[in-house]
């Protein structure tokens, strides 16, 4: 039950990042002005003000960008992470970043869809209170030989013995 | 069948199917190998030898440099947090070569055609297939003869990571470099599940040394999963431990 709970979380981060991938697909196709790789994932054109490089003879490369930040598609270039390959496209218009979309973003197995594994604060409530009747095994910081005597793993070895 | 005996100044706990009773003997020996190799409490062992000036490291066995080597690879792996080295300049490796006894125990028994295994050296857990294995008690820091919540391996059925390890700061005294200055480690506990034994043990002990910020390049870096304790009793765990926990998705933050 949990299981499928945590996988259709899982199904809906994924049905999210392809509704997303497919805006970006479009984006790209009618965007007038399509630039590709600029260096980093940021994909930053640079401050000069001048027009970036666009990649086809898409029609009428509209790039009149402000003073900081000239309107288009940017592209970052392909980053190896931990949970797949990562590309991120993302669209600047009027100076301001209007839309972020991933443009890969494999996965071979289930877990590695999660964007982030970092660790969160959790109440000693939400973990379910453990009997040892429950488990088979314990861990725990290495005890000695002289502590184990009186330890929840000795009592749990004499049970099974 | 559960055999139990004292190595490496701990107690190991070993499950086996009754058939494969043949191999405690062999099974035994790994662990005593490794003991009378690298026990620095042995006035005769290689290692107390190294540490007394009797021995040079480039005279040392093939076995004993090839530690060394894997816990120095560590070091650089998690910025320091792991080392081989005691502040006064031992080489101790007490920090690798249980969790390599637990490895090299493990291949034993699978290239011996034994299943459904599970070895248990001082709390640190390697479990032969992630999926069927019975739920890992967590003690609780604050309590030896509490348990803080059971872990089931291979939660998912995607994953099948078969060692879980926890280390305590008292192992490794109570205060840490942060900043520049000495301070209390913020976890009194940290517990890793990861593919193999080494990486599970080296890198909760890094955890413990190395506070929060080793914490999180950590997770970003490997894939495992933790649960820690702070020294207020507090607890922090990565989402994949929630649910190997039996948390409910709802209290994900």
């Amino acid at each position: 039950m949990k299981t499928r709970a945590v996988l259709g979380s899982i199904f809906a981060s994924v049905a999210v990042l392809i509704v997303g991938w497919q805006a970006g697909d479009a984006v790209i196709a009618s965007n007038t002005a399509t630039t590709s790789e600029a260096s980093g994932a940021s994909g930053t054109p640079g401050t000069s003000g001048s027009t970036a490089t666009t990649n086809d003879s898409t029609t009428g490369g509209t790039t009149s960008g402000s003073a900081t930040t000239t309107d288009g598609t940017y592209t970052g270039s392909s980053v190896s992470t931990r949970y797949g390959n990562v590309q991120v496209s993302v669209t600047v218009s009027g100076g301001a970043i209007t839309d972020v979309t991933a443009l890969q973003l494999t996965s071979a197995e289930g877990r590695s869809v999660q964007i982030s594994n970092q660790a969160a604060p959790i109440l000693r409530s939400e973990v379910i209170a453990a009997q040892s009747a429950d488990v088979a095994n314990v861990s725990g910081a290495t005890f000695t030989s002289d502590a184990y005597l009186s330890s929840v793993q000795s009592a749990l070895d004499q049970a099974a013995a | 069948m559960r055999h139990v005996f004292a190595t490496m100044g701990t107690v190991a706990s070993i499950d086996i199917a009754n058939d494969d009773e043949r191999m405690l003997p062999a099974l035994e020996r790994v662990f005593d190998e490794v003991d009378q190799r690298f026990s620095l409490y042995r006035p005769r062992s290689e290692l107390r030898r190294i540490a007394d000036g009797q021995l040079t490291l480039t005279d040392a066995s093939d076995t004993l440099r090839a530690s060394y080597a894997r816990a120095l690879g560590w070091r650089g792996l998690t910025d320091g947090h792991f080392s081989p080295h005691r502040p006064d300049g031992v080489v101790d490796l007490n920090g690798i070569v249980k969790a390599e006894a637990i490895e090299q125990a493990g291949r034993l028994l699978t290239n011996g055609g034994c299943r459904g295994w599970t070895i248990n050296v001082g709390g640190d857990i390697l479990v032969d297939s992630a999926h069927g294995s019975r739920p890992i008690g967590i003690t609780d820091p604050t309590d030896a003869s509490a348990l803080l919540c059971s872990v089931s391996l291979g939660a998912l059925p995607t994953d099948t990571r078969r060692a879980l390890a926890t280390s305590g700061s008292a192992q490794r005294g109570d205060h840490i470099w942060l900043g520049g200055e000495l301070r209390p480690a913020p976890f009194v506990q940290v517990t890793v599940i990861a593919d193999d034994i080494v990486t599970a043990d080296v890198l909760a002990t890094a955890i413990v040394a190395g506070g929060t910020r080793a914490l999180d390049q950590f997770t970003a870096h490997w894939d495992i999963d933790v649960l820690a304790v702070d020294r207020a009793g507090d607890l922090v765990a990565t989402p994949g431990f929630r649910a190997g926990a039996g948390v409910a998705p709802s209290a994900l933050h």
